[in-house]
């Protein structure tokens, strides 16, 4: 089928007005959050309906074109980057919450529906759902589920995978399935699990049952200033020591409030080398009970100055300053490169030690911002891509500190995903044979490589094939994907 | 092979560096009205930025891309919304103004577009409607018009216009100077506007009122023209510089400490001046320092504090926000301040308040139907907040929003802020306020 | 019939079976008991090369799920591969070897004040045989059952491949979620070898609050109060020792810090003494109720039962299955999360016409139970009964994949064949 015949067919399937085919309103879509990369779709369709968008995908197998899924397009992987050729499928219209069920604690969103809507939605009956990517204003929930999106909250609350408990799937042949749903312990593989976080690899998730969770009774933040991040590394040792689970546990450095006070004026402790956000929640008295405990611990880490937001709009104000330090990092340099790394939590001062020593070898300024909970960094590069040299260098500090979380034993993403980004560094935290048996999965759902291809693995599988000399696989043939 | 044409010239083309602070976060997406009315990239600030900027690397200008930057309203929702701090305020502004000059429109387009500006800034053109305007509404040829659904069949850029009509009442002029009331703190120029006085006098007059009572001297210049707001954010860039230079020299002449705006729109378009202006060494200098002085109404008697006293007003109200005030200008605490001060007003936030009712200029009528849908979702949201009464500071919005109560079968009576604050400084019925269309 | 499989000694790695080493009633071959990955990898590419159909056995306590295998040539026992490997207590994370028993895993990580979230009734179970179940307890309402814990696996495939996926650390999305799709396998996609779980700090005080229910609809009520509430609860358990007769139990568990507990623990008496006669228990009374907590209904069944719905719809479905064959099992639920267990005495697996009459019953149970949204297995049942009824039911509009799924890990069809859903 040419092109021509394709779009004839997406236009027959959601009508003129879900498809794109025009040069400058495709090259709109030609990147997501990440915008290193780009790749200009040869068709962007918006499917309305779990019905337009199986139709979609049937006419996308029948024609043998590869597609890929996008929602609100702000993943930082690229895992929506499109397939030159290929059909990008856009889920933004399919934004509908279809049902919310307090007494199960589960509601059923189409897959368009931004994260913080759904919180929104069941907020005056007391509920919300836990994952709060940074981006939850605008990330889409069939974003989350592809990426196993975590946020600020995950330490306590987990990801999106533990706050999903049904899917209905279009697989890349056109099929519709359903996976898991309301009720617990469906018979069967947790093909819910393998699906959550496969970065839209598998299949597209049309219909998303997810679980809500009781807003808690109080909710105590303080914000710890300290000397460095030493100290405040120690702080958060202490504090899991004690066998609090606070709900959150950030952490800033100098530099990363710098960039976020130009944006929102938190008005953090001048000096400070390192901020820390706590947050606890719970049944009112053990929080008052931790909190006290909380404050104790910080003090007895060398914090310079608590604060301890008097009310939800203090509250608020702490959290949009550390949400918008990525973008406001573009206030104080032209450009920055969001890096997205993982390592046990008690490396962490040996880490960003190390980062610091990379960092200045190199002439670059790294701020950093992560969860100092579980230990996921994300260190932001930040250099000018008008000085010669200087992207290059970015991007080699970038991977270098991946590389040196994996040292410490740790991963090369926490919660952006892999996507086209990082499919590189996949055979540097995982043997060969741990990266072919993944892909079986990725056989069993999607033996033609069509779906999402080029992502997550270096080196695609031919499905099918029984151990013996490798054969080239056609997407690696058509420059989608490299041997590394 | 023919030679791509860029889409951009040399004439103050959309500025790199503003685009290059755009790092495609998306944060934009869900405050951009389009966006929640279609999903679509190219129908966002960050698919327009984009948009512009590969026109800047040499796409041309066709149909589509302009298509996308006529349907933004210029709310600057995405301003607010932005960590980054991209200026589209100024970027679409380019744009416009590029489009304006070096795209061809069609030619009803560049009909309809004509008769509005040549009626809507102009008082006068717009006074001598106002006869046959109040006679269609009292003969109600309107109403039968609709019932017959022949009202139906206007080409609905007309039938728009027709639905937006507010109720003529009798003409008011304003005063050219409006003394004081006691001790006079300032002598503060006003902007009369062109659709606020022809249609709206009552709203120049509580104005003026307001004003004086908390000691300000009111010069209402009555050779002042239209401050060009219209033109401004349509991209007409001379038609704009013109208007701009005749309201400076205007408020120069009056010799007053500030000049106060209650429409939105005209104040962050007099806000702009300087921006405007930059590029003419003779007025460069007096277009900032005037902008400088410009104030909403709410800010300046902000920065006062109130001298006469708020009577009592028990009525619950909707306060809307005006993009051009809330957005474009920053100021939101002002006008709650001074709603809050007030004895027994209560005032109801309207959910989705950041999202702009449509009115956005002449959009309402350039883009009908987006304008509707817009209109229609903003009616529902200020009806469920269960008020009495809808406030707001800017003529346009207060024209949609009503006119979208109306096509719901809804009544909601609506009122300017100065209204409402002149209703308690004068200790009246809030029934003044309320038995309102 | 063989003494070992080509290529490996027969001694303690590979050996003849005995008259224990049965699976359902079907004898093994032969017996493998490998001490580290490498060997397991070693007996599974030799039992796949033989053509051997192999069963993974760790304690024995999960055998009667599923329907029983086609063929059992060989079972590999996890016995030797018991130790628990590393834990990092500043990380609360610990890595331990798939025959560790659970009991073992808590007892290591107990010292630093910590444990792992799960709580499932079987004793002398190991890790391996939880994850391969996806085994729960009570205290799955707060955190979540195998799949919320595990962060990282080594697997062996059925021709001997070794891979690992996650990691050591909690936050980690690189690659597939292969973890999760080992939960609740039933040893047919492989042999779980290792697994890192993410841990918790043990709670330092608890409280048990509860409820006298004399009918499902208070009971309905009761969790919904409580589930609507702030409380956090570990548990709520609903136990009905006479079947459908006078009363249940409804056992709610609040654990955390001292004051916490306390203040909880009044409320949720406040709280559901709105509904019935609810009271706080005493030192000792909570002490028994917490040892008691979680055991299956009961020790004597020979049909285990397992219903999972949606928990508000767990009342109704109490309703719906209480007609008169189920008027001779005991009762235990997870009321907070809707799964449901019941251990019946009968039927008499010599009995044909008892057994078709067992069937018809379950047929009936599911069908209702599936307007509900919600499913029936068998948990135990002699093997004329699982000959008779399917141990899972039928299975969803997924199944078609799961298949496809099976084929990409066992093509042959080595391990496990035929306990699984719909017929993998």
């Amino acid at each position: 089928m040419d092109r021509d015949a394709l779009i004839q067919r997406f236009t027959d399937v959601v009508g003129a007005h879900g498809v794109i085919s025009e040069r400058n309103q495709l090259r709109t879509y030609e990147c997501d959050g990440l915008a290193n990369f780009r790749v200009v779709p040869s068709v962007v369709v918006l499917p309305e309906t779990s019905e337009q968008v199986r139709s979609v995908v049937a006419a996308c197998h029948q024609a043998g074109v590869p597609f890929v899924a996008r929602g609100s397009g702000t993943g930082l992987s690229g895992g929506a980057l499109p397939v030159s050729d290929g059909v990008l499928v856009v889920l933004s219209r399919m934004r509908a919450i279809v049902e919310v069920d307090l007494d199960n604690q589960r509601a059923v969103v189409e897959p368009g529906v931004l994260n913080l809507q759904v919180s929104k939605a069941v907020a005056a009956d007391g509920f919300y759902y836990a994952p709060d990517p940074s981006s939850q204003q605008v990330c889409s929930i069939g974003g989350n589920v592809a990426e196993n999106s975590g946020g600020a909250h995950c330490l306590k609350y987990g990801f999106t995978t533990n706050h999903v408990s049904g899917l209905e799937v279009v697989l890349p042949d056109g099929e519709l399935v359903h996976l898991g749903g309301k009720a617990p312990d469906p018979p069967g593989y947790d093909l819910v699990g393998a699906f959550v976080g496969s970065e839209g690899t598998l299949g597209i998730a049309t219909r998303i049952t997810l679980r809500l969770l009781r807003k808690p009774e109080a909710v105590r933040t303080l914000m710890a200033a300290f000397e460095g991040t030493d100290h405040a590394g120690d702080a958060v040792s202490r504090i899991i020591a004690a066998g609090i689970v606070p709900a959150a546990i950030e952490m800033m450095d100098a530099l990363a409030m710098e960039a976020a006070e130009a944006a929102v004026h938190v008005h953090y402790p001048e000096g400070a080398g390192a901020v820390l956000i706590v947050e606890l929640d719970g049944p009112a008295a053990e929080v008052e009970h931790q909190f006290a405990e909380v404050e104790r611990l910080c003090q007895e880490a060398g914090s310079t100055t608590i604060q301890i937001a008097a009310d939800d709009e203090q509250r608020a104000l702490f959290w949009k300053g550390r949400k918008s330090a990525f973008a406001a990092v573009g206030r104080i340099s032209p450009d920055y490169y969001v890096q997205d790394g993982v390592i046990p939590r008690t490396a962490l001062p040996e880490v960003l030690r190390r980062i610091a020593e990379l960092a200045g070898e190199r002439g670059l300024r790294v701020a950093n911002v992560f969860h100092a909970g579980d230990g996921n960094l994300h260190p932001l590069v930040l250099y000018d891509g008008d000085v010669e040299g200087q992207e290059e260098r970015a991007e080699e500090l970038a991977a270098e500190i991946l590389y040196a979380c994996l040292e410490h034993g740790g991963s090369i993403t926490g919660e952006h995903g892999v996507g086209f980004d990082k499919k590189q560094y996949m055979p540097k935290q995982f043997g060969a044979d741990d990266l072919q048996v993944m892909q079986l999965l990725r056989c069993a759902f999607d033996p033609e490589g069509r779906c999402n291809p080029g992502k997550v693995f270096p080196t695609p599988r031919l499905c099918g094939e029984v151990p013996g000399p490798r054969r080239v696989h056609p997407v690696e043939a058509a420059g989608l994907a490299e041997v590394f | 092979m023919t030679e791509r044409v860029p889409a951009f010239d040399l004439h103050h083309p959309p500025d790199q560096a503003l685009i290059d602070d755009c790092v495609h976060c998306g944060f934009c997406l869900p405050t951009c009205p389009t966006y929640l009315l279609w999903g679509e990239e190219m129908d966002s600030p960050r698919g327009r930025i984009y948009l512009m900027e590969i026109g800047l690397q040499g796409e041309t200008m066709n149909d589509q891309m302009v298509s996308h930057f006529d349907r933004c309203l210029g709310c600057m929702a995405c301003v607010t919304s932005c960590p980054s701090g991209v200026q589209y305020d100024k970027l679409i502004e380019a744009t416009r103004q590029q489009v304006e000059r070096r795209h061809p429109r069609s030619r009803r387009d560049r009909a309809f577009r004509a008769l509005i500006f040549r009626l809507f800034p102009y008082p006068r053109r717009l006074r001598l409607l106002r006869g046959p305007l109040r006679l269609y509404q009292r003969t109600r040829v309107g109403t039968l018009l609709r019932r017959v659904g022949l009202l139906g069949r206007l080409p609905a850029r007309v039938g728009a216009m027709e639905r937006l009509l507010p109720a003529i009442g009798p003409a008011q002029r304003l005063p050219e100077v409006t003394p004081a009331a006691g001790e006079r703190r300032r002598r503060v120029g006003m902007l009369s506007g062109c659709v606020q006085r022809v249609f709206f006098p009552e709203v120049n007059a509580a104005t003026a009122r307001v004003l004086a009572a908390d000691g300000c001297e009111v010069v209402a210049p009555a050779a002042q023209r239209c401050c060009g707001a219209l033109s401004l954010h349509a991209g007409r860039e001379a038609e704009a510089q013109a208007f701009a230079r005749d309201a400076i020299a205007t408020f120069e002449a009056a010799g007053v400490d500030e000049v106060v705006v209650n429409a939105a729109g005209c104040g962050s378009a007099m806000k702009e001046y300087g921006h405007l202006l930059r590029d003419d060494p003779a007025w460069a200098e007096r277009a900032a320092a005037f902008s400088a002085r410009v104030r909403d109404l709410s800010e300046l008697l902000a920065e006062l504090g109130p001298t006469a006293e708020r009577r009592p007003l028990p009525v619950k109200v909707a306060w809307h926000d005006a993009c051009h005030l809330a957005h474009a200008q920053g100021v939101r605490a002002q006008p709650r301040q001074a709603l809050a001060a007030i004895p027994g007003l209560e005032v109801r936030e309207v959910a989705e308040g950041e999202i702009c009712c449509g009115s956005a200029g002449i959009y309402n009528l350039t883009e009908p139907r987006p304008a509707g849908e817009l209109g229609d979702r903003k009616a529902a949201n200020v009806l469920a907040t269960g008020a009495e009464l809808l406030v707001t500071s800017n003529p346009g919005c207060l024209m949609q929003i009503r006119a979208a109560i109306e096509r719901r079968g809804e009544r909601l009576p609506v009122a300017h802020v100065a209204e409402v604050l002149d209703a308690s400084i004068r200790g009246a019925d809030p029934g003044s306020l309320l038995d309102r269309g | 019939m063989a003494a070992t499989l080509e290529g490996l000694e027969r001694g303690d790695l590979v050996r003849p079976a005995t008259g224990a080493d049965t699976v359902d009633g079907i004898p093994a071959e032969l017996v493998a008991e490998p001490a580290s990955v490498e060997e397991a990898s070693r007996v599974l590419a030799a039992a796949s090369r033989a053509g051997k159909k192999v069963v993974v056995v760790g304690n024995g306590s999960k055998l009667g799920l599923g329907n029983p295998p086609e063929r059992v040539d060989l079972i590999l026992r996890t016995r030797r591969l018991d130790r628990v490997l590393e834990h990092a207590a500043g990380d609360l994370v610990v890595k331990v070897e798939a025959g560790a028993r659970l009991a073992d895993l808590q007892a290591a990580v107990a010292p630093a004040g910590q444990w792992l979230a799960l709580d499932p009734p079987e004793p002398g179970a190991t890790v391996g045989g939880v994850v391969a179940a996806n085994a729960s307890g009570p205290r799955r309402l707060r955190y979540g059952t195998v799949r919320d814990l595990i962060i990282g696996i080594t697997v062996v495939l059925a021709d001997g491949t070794v891979a690992r996926a996650g990691g050591k650390v909690v936050k980690n999305v690189a690659g597939y979620d292969l973890s999760k799709l080992f939960c609740g396998s039933l040893g047919t996609l492989g042999l779980i070898a290792e697994a890192t779980f993410r841990l918790h700090p043990r709670p330092a005080a608890a409280a048990v609050v509860t409820l006298q229910v004399k009918r499902p609809e208070q009971l309905g009520e009761a969790v919904r109060q409580v589930l609507r509430s702030t409380l956090v609860p570990s548990a709520i358990e609903l136990t009905w020792h006479d079947p459908f007769g006078p009363s249940g139990v409804l056992t709610v568990v609040i654990e955390g810090i001292r004051p916490g507990v306390e203040a909880q623990a009044a409320a949720a008496a406040e709280l559901l003494g709105e509904v019935g006669e609810a009271e706080v228990l005493g030192p000792g009374g909570t002490e028994a109720a917490l040892s008691q907590l979680g055991a299956l209904p009961s020790e004597k069944a020979e049909v285990g039962i397992k219903v999972a719905v949606p928990p508000a719809e767990l009342p109704g479905a109490l309703t719906d299955l209480a007609t008169g064959w189920l008027g001779h099992g005991r009762l235990a639920a997870h009321a907070g999360t809707g799964v449901l267990r019941v251990g019946l005495s009968g039927p008499n697996p010599g009995d044909p016409e008892q057994v078709e009459a067992f069937a018809g019953v379950v047929a009936k149970a599911r069908a209702a139970l599936a307007a509900r949204q919600g499913t029936l297995v068998l948990t135990e049942a002699p093997p004329a009964v699982k000959r008779a009824v399917d141990a899972w039911g039928p299975p969803g509009d997924a199944v078609e994949l799961m298949r496809r799924v099976k084929r990409q890990f066992d093509p042959d069809r080595q391990m496990s064949p035929g306990r699984f859903v719909g017929g993998i």
